[in-house]
C-alpha cells in the first residue's frame, strides 16, 4: 500500500517535472526540471530495492550531468526571455523518431510482463560488485585507462594552443 | 502505513533533526569566541539569560542571532528569479539534512525501535553521502543565478568550480578506507576499526589528511572561502539575501560541515570507540562520536583564524596537481600494503582490517609503515616542487 502511493506519487512527479523541461522557456528552469525528474527516477529504483543504482543516479545525473548542463547553459546566449521559441519545423519527423525509440524500450518490458515473478531478493552493493567486477575487471580497467587518455588528450589539444605564442617569445 | 512505522520513523530522525541544529547554535557561539580569542578580542559576553545581568559568558548570543534573523526583512532584489530565490536556501539545506542519517549514531533509545529503519544499515552509505552531499552545488548555483547579481553569480560560479574539483582527491581519500574496511556500510567501517584506526596507518593518515582538505573546501571553509570573499564579492552567492533566508543558508553551511566531519570520524577515526578501546555502551559512543565532530570543528575554526584565503589558481593548482595525483597514489600504496600483509587470498571481507594488523610481524609491520611515509612524503615533496618552477606571481591585466 505504501509502495503503491510512494509510485503513484514519484511518477506523477516525474510526468510532471519531464514536462516543465520540455515547455519551459527559461533554460535554466528547464535544467532544474530535468534534476527532479532525475530524482524522481532514483526515487523509483530505491522503490525497486535497487539503491547502489539510485545512489549512481544521483551521484551521476543530478551531479555530473547537471552541472555539466548548467556550465552549458551559462555558455549559451539569452538564457531567459520571451522571444526564445520552441523549433517546431520537423515536428513529424521527431515525434516518429521519439515514437519508436519509446516503442523499441517498452517493447522487451511488455513481453516479458506475461509471466511476473516477484524477485524479493534484494541485490545488496556487494553482491552488484562482485557480479560486475569478478569477470569484467580488466575490461572496465581498460575502458577506465582509455578514458583517462582520452582525457588527458583533450586537455593536452586545448593547452597546446594556449602554450603557442609564449614559444615565440624571445627570452 | 502502520503506526508502528511512523513511529519507528520519529524515533530515529527527530533526534538528528534536535542535535544537530543545537550543535550549530553553540558552534556559532565558540567560533566567534575562539575567532576573537585568535584577534585579540572579548567576543559576545554581554548576552545570556533575558531580563538579568547574568551574562554567561555570552552564551545567550545564538537566540538572539535567531530571533534577530527571523524579525528581519526580507528582500528580494528587483528582476530576481523569485521561486529561485525562494528555493535556493531551501535546497541547500536538504541536502545537508539528508546526509546526517547516513552518520552511525546509534542513539541509546534507538532499542526501543522495532524494525531497523536506521538509514546507514544500507549497504552503500558512503556513496549515498557523497552522492547527496553533491547537491550543494545546484543549490549554491541557484542562488547566485537566482540573484541577479554579478557578484551572487560570480561567487556561483567560483562555487562550482571548487566543489567539482575538490570532490575528486574527497572520493579518492575516502576510498582508501573503504579498502582497509573491505566495505562501503558506514556500519561495518566502524566495526572495522574497533581495536586499530586507520589514521594510525601511514596511507590512513595521508587520506585524513586530503580528505579533510578537501572537506574544506567543499563546505567553503577557510582558507577556501573563494565563493564567499568579502572583500572582493562582498558576500558571494548569499550577497542579496536578508533575514531567515540568510539564516537557512548559515544553517545548512554549518550541518554540512558537521555531515562531512561526520564522514572522517566514520571513515579515519573509529566512529564512536575511542583508540585501541572499544565502547559497547551506546551513551558513552554517541558522546564519544560527537566529541570528536566537535574536535574537527575546532581546528576548522582554529584554521579560519589562522590561514589567509587562497587565489583561483592556485585552489585550482592545488586541487588537480597536488592532491588528485598524491591521493591517485595513496590508494596504490593502500592496495599494495593490504597485499603485502594478507597471507592468504581472502581479501576484501568486513573486519579483515584488524586481523590482518594482529597476525602480521613485526619486521613487515616496521618496513611497510616506514616505506609508506617514505613514499608519500617522498611524492608530496616531488609534487611541491614539480609545481613551483612554473607558478609564477599574478600578473595584473587591467590594473598596475
Amino acid at each position: 500500500m505504501t509502495e503503491a502511493a510512494a509510485f503513484w506519487i514519484l511518477s506523477a512527479v516525474a510526468v510532471a517535472s519531464a514536462l516543465v523541461a520540455v515547455r519551459k522557456r527559461n533554460l535554466v528552469h528547464g535544467v532544474f526540471a530535468l534534476l527532479v525528474f532525475f530524482a524522481a527516477l532514483a526515487g523509483h529504483f530505491l522503490l525497486l530495492l535497487a539503491e547502489f543504482l539510485a545512489a549512481a543516479q544521483v551521484l551521476v545525473y543530478i551531479g555530473a550531468v547537471g552541472i555539466l548542463l548548467l556550465f552549458a547553459v551559462m555558455l549559451t546566449e539569452r538564457v531567459t526571455g520571451e522571444g526564445r521559441r520552441i523549433m517546431i519545423r520537423g515536428s513529424i519527423f521527431g515525434t516518429l523518431a521519439a515514437a519508436a525509440v519509446f516503442f523499441v524500450l517498452i517493447w522487451p518490458t511488455l513481453s516479458m510482463l506475461k509471466s511476473p515473478e516477484k524477485n524479493t531478493h534484494a541485490l545488496t552493493t556487494r553482491e552488484l560488485g562482485e557480479r560486475l567486477m569478478d569477470p569484467y575487471a580488466i575490461t572496465l580497467e581498460i575502458l577506465a585507462l582509455l578514458l583517462t587518455a582520452a582525457l588527458v588528450g583533450a586537455v593536452a589539444i586545448a593547452q597546446g594552443r594556449l602554450d603557442a605564442p609564449e614559444k615565440e617569445e624571445p627570452k | 502505513m502502520s503506526w508502528e512505522l511512523i513511529r519507528d520513523i520519529l524515533i530515529t530522525t527527530v533526534p538528528l533533526l534536535v542535535i544537530f541544529p543545537s550543535l550549530f547554535a553553540f558552534t556559532t557561539w565558540i567560533e566567534r569566541k575562539a575567532l576573537a580569542r585568535i584577534q585579540n578580542r572579548i567576543g559576545p559576553n554581554k548576552t545570556g539569560v533575558p531580563c538579568t545581568r547574568i551574562s554567561l559568558f555570552g552564551l545567550g548570543q545564538p537566540a538572539a542571532d535567531g530571533i534577530k534573523m527571523l524579525f528581519k526583512e526580507d528582500i528580494v532584489p528587483k528582476g530576481a528569479d523569485r521561486l529561485f530565490h525562494l528555493l535556493a536556501p531551501i535546497v541547500a539545506l536538504i541536502p545537508a539534512m539528508l546526509v546526517l542519517c547516513f552518520l552511525p549514531l546509534e542513539f541509546p533509545w534507538a532499542k526501543f525501535v522495532q524494525a531497523p529503519v536506521q538509514a546507514f544499515l544500507l549497504d552503500g552509505a558512503v556513496i549515498f553521502f557523497f552522492a547527496i552531499t553533491g547537491l550543494n552545488t545546484l543549490a549554491v548555483f541557484m542562488a547566485g543565478w537566482a540573484s541577479r547579481n554579478k557578484y551572487s553569480l560570480l561567487g556561483g560560479m567560483r562555487a562550482i568550480a571548487q566543489m567539482v574539483s575538490y570532490e575528486i582527491p574527497l572520493v579518492l581519500s575516502a576510498v582508501v578506507a573503504v579498502m582497509a574496511a573491505g566495505s562501503l556500510n558506514a556500519a561495518e567501517l566502524v566495526e572495522s576499526q574497533k581495536t586499530f584506526w586507520f589514521v594510525f596507518t601511514p596511507w590512513g593518515f595521508a587520506a585524513f589528511v586530503i580528505f579533510f582538505i578537501a572537506a574544506l573546501a567543499e563546505t567553503n571553509r577557510s582558507p577556501f572561502d573563494l565563493p564567499e570573499a568579502e572583500s572582493e564579492l562582498i558576500a558571494g552567492y548569499f550577497t542579496e539575501y536578508s533575514g531567515f533566508k540568510f539564516a537557512l543558508f548559515f544553517l545548512g553551511e554549518y550541518i554540512a560541515m558537521f555531515a562531512i566531519s561526520g564522514l572522517a570520524v566514520v571513515l579515519f577515526l573509529g566512529g564512536g570507540h575511542l583508540p585501541f578501546l572499544p565502547l559497547e555502551n551506546a551513551w558513552l559512543s554517541s558522546a564519544v562520536f560527537l566529541t570528536k565532530i566537535m574536535g574537527i570543528i575546532a581546528v576548522m575554526i582554529w584554521l579560519r583564524g589562522t590561514l589567509p584565503r587562497l587565489r583561483v589558481d592556485q585552489l585550482m593548482a592545488f586541487a588537480w596537481k597536488f592532491l588528485l595525483p598524491l591521493s591517485i597514489l595513496n590508494i596504490f600504496i593502500t592496495g599494495a600494503s593490504i597485499k603485502l600483509m594478507a597471507t592468504s587470498t581472502t581479501y576484501a571481507q568486513p573486519g579483515m582490517f584488524g586481523k590482518l594488523i594482529q597476525d602480521a610481524n613485526l619486521p613487515t609491520l616496521a618496513l611497510l609503515w616506514l616505506g609508506g611515509i617514505a613514499i608519500l612524503y617522498g611524492a608530496a615533496w616531488w609534487l611541491d616542487n614539480l609545481s613551483r618552477p612554473t607558478a609564477r606571481p599574478r600578473q595584473y591585466q587591467y590594473a598596475e
